[in-house]
């Protein structure tokens, strides 16, 4: 409760804090500084008695100073034979000796001067500006070797601080402690339950720090050239070669999203709108892809009709035929990502009342009629939208491209070509930021527009009941069609086992094991370090995802709105662009944990998320609220609601979260590529690696293992989420 | 279950829902105040979005006051959140824990509170005994009736003890013949515990039936509180008069007031009324208040008022006789009507009523 009374004390506590903290501060800044200026001293002394007699060499002496001092320089001065009171002036650089002329005849200088007459070292505490940046002079006696004779005198002009770096970051934390400070107490002390204001700190935390603080020092990065604003690096992202690279990735959106939206469809409607056999079978394969990993269905592509294929080499003999391109491309992407455009399109076709269809039947219109003035208008929201989808994961998919492009340019790949290869970060970010535009515009479609439309009528009584509206030849058609996408499909994953146990494809078909013992052995490593990072991540996901969703959905807050868009972003950000962020932000202080796991973690964390808050909140809403109110009346404080109330029973929800997040781990690809190391080594990298030393036994074995890994984590899922279905329908009333 | 029990007071609490995208404030409750005695049953009552539920939730602490404050016995919880209150609800909807079966969920309240492992079970024996849910033990709430679950909910915030049991419409769920029986195990528990009770409810036969003191609520606002029969007999507005039971209104003008009586002319006539509300004052717009079982029939011209019986209903124990007059259709109860005559449907008749048993309202400004 607020009261004008606990403000006060509030009030004070935080300025106590203040005093105490900017205390701190400035106590470990002096030191730091008076630390630095001793180290100065003793480093310019050195300095002038590194200054040579030879008047020939004294331009190089003062050029070399001008380099050990950045920003900063040096005047030499020699006392005239006829007065040493006079001196001469030599400098290189014609600021400094300008700064020396304006300031010689002061009180200050003079005592400088006089003080390495006498062979005494001089700090002088006047700040001065050297091209624009603050210094302060230094008097140091030149002497010759023997120490006897004065030869000149330096006038160092030295920057102000020695290392501004650790300053900024004294700043950062002494900020960044009162503001932890005055949050936490502030939470303690106003809110009557402080879990739940802990719990949506940390969750603005975790927010700010691993999703906006990176994406930030992305934008800044590629805005910046050195340490001043530039538009360099965008002139260069901007220039032709890499606005083909967009736009071929835009072509490419568009044509495998156009493709996948068909395959989708056919597949959907066959499924939910006509009586052919063996639905559950077409359902279960059409998600297949979706769980499988990268480059799995390229390298099978590859092997079939790759340079070397089996087919467009063995069996066809074709010399010219190349797969490498758009229509590899196109081919592999519609495999993996039709299933998306079919989940959201089963459920249109599932949700449409089929009664509308029968009523215009009755009127006697004819099959194909009803079909395109009643199914497809209905069903045009959820096409478009499975468009969207698909066309934004095209963009912003990887893997497939970086083994099929060939000479076909695509945005991602260029993005990590430009980190990786030419070394430009800022280039890098840059590209992946341009993906970002093409990317985003889709998912605020998708989200704000075409998923409002939806016309999908809930009568809370489904209509069991099926209409035919596809005369038997036009279905006879569709369902060889889909059989006939079925049996390509397979026929690729058999093609990945196969590879395992051919000699060396392409020229060598005979039969071995040898692949197999040499990719595990290899790939030991990595499957562990996979396998350990997936382990890590997934109870973290699956806990704050849930707990998010408790937060989202109970309570209410200021600010709740946009912590939510700050958690569901990842969702429309190409993983590139977070892996490159994610290099960015945390390769310096006050993060540094680049070539950590820990980097991994956070990164599977953070991308994760969305879909599990998605699941978490869908599922919360389903449930009685006067379930956990009973309980927080019995005596539970928020930390026992969420674990003895909340998470059991969002348990199908939080079991599917971590599978998810564990699938993904382990078969990501796209961010990751960028935070590896020796150490924390991920398998999907090393198939990539294999492909392109055409290693196709390795890699297939190791895509094999994958498959096999991802297949076992989705069986125990369904086993866990399937005995908790007694108490489903009880939950919501 | 022995436990002192503790008083509740409610004091100039109001709430005010923030409405925001330009919808205007709800003031779900205005400035209410009260008091429950320990050891007490007080039901609040009143038409739906009357802000009951919103009060009873500020008791329990799910809901926070905008201004006033709530003690429970002596100590200002305004500020508790519930799991700090001692106060256990029954919910509308019951609440009951989905993933535990029935002595679990009786236990969970004790669990939290770390109670001994083998006072729990002594005491959610008791407790499930109590509501006769002994042979119920190992179900799953999901496989219980709803008079079941309600036991469950019942016995669950009667396992800990609370010092006050806050109940939200508890039978509303509930068919007509298990309301009944609920609500007389409900009042009997209570009893027999000794704990003090705020009930909600929009039924009035409930509220009658259950309480020790009924308060009228309308608009988020305090109407009246008083016994049952103080309700039901000396209702203070129009609007108390007609929530809490069937009655008939005749416009009059109040001629003189006195301590008891009440003169007022109604039709030219001078009739002394048996009571009158305390804002009924000479000169001021009023109404006489007649319940169904003061008015009587008698040949036309006789009364006060002439009428047509319209229909009558056969209740048994007595008949509703409705007649068509000038201030509407009025209901007249006859009782034990087996050795009366029933004036016949069609029939002329005159309304009149027991002077004693009328009470003068000020007519409603609504
Ligand atoms: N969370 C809320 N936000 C805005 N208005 C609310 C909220 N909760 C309740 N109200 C409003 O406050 C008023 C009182 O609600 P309350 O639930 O207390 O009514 P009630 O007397 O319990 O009614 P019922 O008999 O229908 O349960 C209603 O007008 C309701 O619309
Ligand atoms: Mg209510």
């Amino acid at each position: 409760m607020f009261t004008k009374d606990k403000l006060l004390r509030f009030l004070l506590v935080l300025a106590v804090f203040v005093v105490a903290d900017a205390w701190i501060y400035s106590t470990i800044r002096t030191s730091l500084r008076a630390d630095a200026a001793s180290n100065r001293s003793a480093s310019l002394g050195l300095l002038a008695k590194s200054a040579p007699e030879n008047p020939d060499l004294r331009e190089d002496w003062l050029m070399s100073v001008s380099e050990t001092l950045p920003g900063g320089a040096a005047v030499y001065l020699v006392p005239a034979e006829d007065d040493p009171e006079v001196y001469e002036r030599f400098a290189t650089d014609e600021e400094a000796l300008a700064l020396w002329q304006s300031l010689e005849s002061s009180e200050d200088a003079v005592k400088g001067l006089e003080s390495a007459y006498y062979f005494e070292n001089y700090a002088s505490p006047v700040k001065a500006t050297l091209s624009n940046t603050p210094v302060r002079l230094f008097y140091a006696p030149i002497t010759d070797d023997s120490q006897g004779e004065l030869l000149g005198i330096a006038v160092f002009m030295a920057p102000e601080t020695a290392d501004p770096g650790i300053e900024r970051l004294l700043g950062i934390f002494a900020v960044g402690a009162f503001i932890l400070f005055a949050a936490l107490s502030g939470i303690s002390r106003f809110s009557r339950d402080s879990t739940v204001g802990y719990a949506v700190l940390t969750l603005a935390g975790l927010g700010i720090v691993f999703i906006i603080f990176p994406l930030f020092e992305a934008f800044r990065l590629s805005f910046t050239d050195g340490a001043r604003f530039s538009l360099a690096t965008w002139a260069g992202a901007l220039s032709g070669a890499h606005l083909k690279a967009l736009w071929g990735s835009i072509r490419l959106g568009m044509w495998t999203a156009t493709t996948s939206t068909i395959v989708g469809f056919l597949f959907a409607f066959v499924i939910y709108r006509t009586t052919a056999r063996g639905k559950k079978f077409l359902s279960a394969i059409a998600q297949l892809p979706v769980i499988s990993p990268p480059f799995s269905l390229t390298l099978s592509i590859i092997l079939l009709a790759g340079n070397n294929g089996l087919i467009t080499k063995q069996l066809l003999g074709l010399d010219n035929f190349s797969i490498y391109g758009l229509g590899g491309l196109v081919l592999v992407q519609t495999i993996g990502m039709f299933p998306i455009a079919y989940l959201t399109l089963a459920g249109v076709l599932q949700g449409l009342d089929a009664t509308l269809e029968e009523a215009a039947l009755d009127m006697n219109a004819s099959r194909w009629q009803v079909f395109r003035s009643v199914t497809l208008p209905l069903a045009v929201p959820g096409i478009l939208s499975a468009w969207l989808l698909v066309f934004t994961n095209s963009l912003a998919d990887f893997a497939n491209p970086l083994l099929l492009a060939g000479n076909y340019r695509v945005l991602s790949v260029e993005a990590y070509i430009q980190v990786t290869g030419r070394n430009d970060l800022g280039g890098g970010a840059a590209l992946s930021l341009l993906l970002l535009l093409p990317t985003l515009t889709a998912f605020f479609i998708q989200r704000n527009w075409v998923s409002k439309r939806s016309y999908v009528t809930v009568t809370g009584k489904p209509n069991l009941k099926l209409v035919e509206i596809a005369s038997p030849p036009v279905k006879a058609a569709m369902t060889v069609g889909v059989w006939l996408i079925v049996a390509f499909t397979l026929s690729l994953y058999g093609t990945i086992v196969a590879g395992c146990f051919v000699k060396n494809w392409g020229i060598d078909y005979s039969f071995t094991l040898a692949n197999i013992g040499e990719a595990l052995s290899r790939g030991k490593d990595a499957i562990r370090s996979t396998l350990t990072l997936a382990a890590v991540a997934t109870p973290i996901a699956g806990i704050i995802a849930m707990a998010s969703a408790m937060i989202f959905v109970r309570k209410s807050f200021v600010g709740k709105k946009a912590l939510e868009a700050v958690m569901m972003m990842p969702f429309a950000v190409p993983g590139t662009l977070l892996g490159i962020a994610y290099i960015l932000a945390f390769n310096k202080a006050p993060i540094l944990i680049v070539g950590t796991g820990a980097i991994i973690v956070i990164n599977y964390i953070v991308r994760e998320l969305p879909v599990g808050i998605e699941g978490g909140v869908a599922s919360l809403r389903q449930i009685d609220p006067s379930i956990e109110e009973a309980a927080r009346d019995l005596g539970a404080d928020e930390g026992m609601v969420f674990r003895s109330i909340v998470l059991p029973l969002v348990r199908p929800a939080f079991i599917s979260s971590m599978s998810y997040t564990f699938v993904r781990s382990m078969t990501a690809v796209s961010a990751v590529i960028f935070l590896i190391s020796a150490r924390w080594y991920h398998m999907t990298v090393l198939i990539y690696n294999f492909s392109e030393n055409i290693r196709f036994g390795l890699a297939s074995v190791l895509a094999t293992t994958l498959i096999i890994i991802v297949m076992s984590a989705f069986g125990l899922m369904r086993l866990l989420v399937r005995d908790t279905g007694a108490f489903d329908k009880t939950i919501s009333r | 279950m022995a436990k002192e029990p503790v008083a509740v007071t409610v004091d100039r609490v109001t709430r005010i829902y923030k409405n925001v995208k330009g919808r205007a404030d709800v003031v779900a409750v205005n400035e209410a105040s009260f008091v429950v005695s320990p050891g007490e049953l007080v039901t609040l009552l009143g038409p739906s979005g009357c802000g009951k539920t919103t009060t009873l939730r500020m008791i329990a602490g799910f809901d926070l006051p905008t201004k006033g404050a709530i003690r429970i016995g002596g100590e200002d919880v305004s500020s508790l959140p519930p799991n700090k209150r001692d106060t256990a609800t029954v919910f509308q909807s019951y609440g009951l824990f989905p993933h535990m079966n029935v002595a679990e969920n009786v236990a969970y309240g004790l669990r939290i509170r770390k109670v001994s492992k083998a006072e729990t079970e002594e005491r959610v024996k008791r407790a499930l005994a109590l509501t006769g849910l002994s042979d119920l033990a190992d179900r799953s709430p999901g496989r219980l009736s709803g008079g079941q679950q309600q036991r469950v909910a019942l016995s669950r915030s009667l396992v800990v003890e609370p010092g006050v049991l806050l109940l939200d419409e508890p039978l509303s769920n509930l068919d007509a013949l298990l309301r009944e029986q609920m609500r007389v195990e409900i009042r009997r528990i209570q009893k027999s515990l000794g704990i003090t009770a705020v009930y909600v409810t929009h039924d009035r036969v409930e509220a009658m039936s259950l309480s020790d003191r009924v308060i009228v609520m309308k608009d988020g606002r305090i109407r009246q509180v008083g016994s049952p029969s103080a309700i039901y007999e000396q209702p203070d507005s129009v609007f108390v008069a007609g929530f809490v039971g069937k009655v008939a209104f005749f416009p009059v003008d109040v001629q003189g007031v006195d301590d008891g009586s009440c003169a007022c002319a109604i039709r030219g006539k001078t009739v002394r009324a048996g009571s009158h509300a305390p804002a009924v004052a000479v000169g001021k717009p009023a109404v006489l208040m007649a319940r169904p079982e003061s008015l009587r029939l008698g040949p036309p011209e006789q009364g006060v008022v002439d009428g047509t019986v319209r229909q009558n209903v056969y209740l048994g124990s007595s008949v509703e006789s409705f007649v068509t007059t000038e201030y509407g259709e009025l209901l007249v109860q006859i009782d034990d009507p087996a050795g009366k005559r029933v004036a016949a449907e069609g029939e002329r008749v005159s309304v009149s009523f027991n002077e004693d048993r009328v009470r003068v309202l000020p007519a409603a400004a609504e």
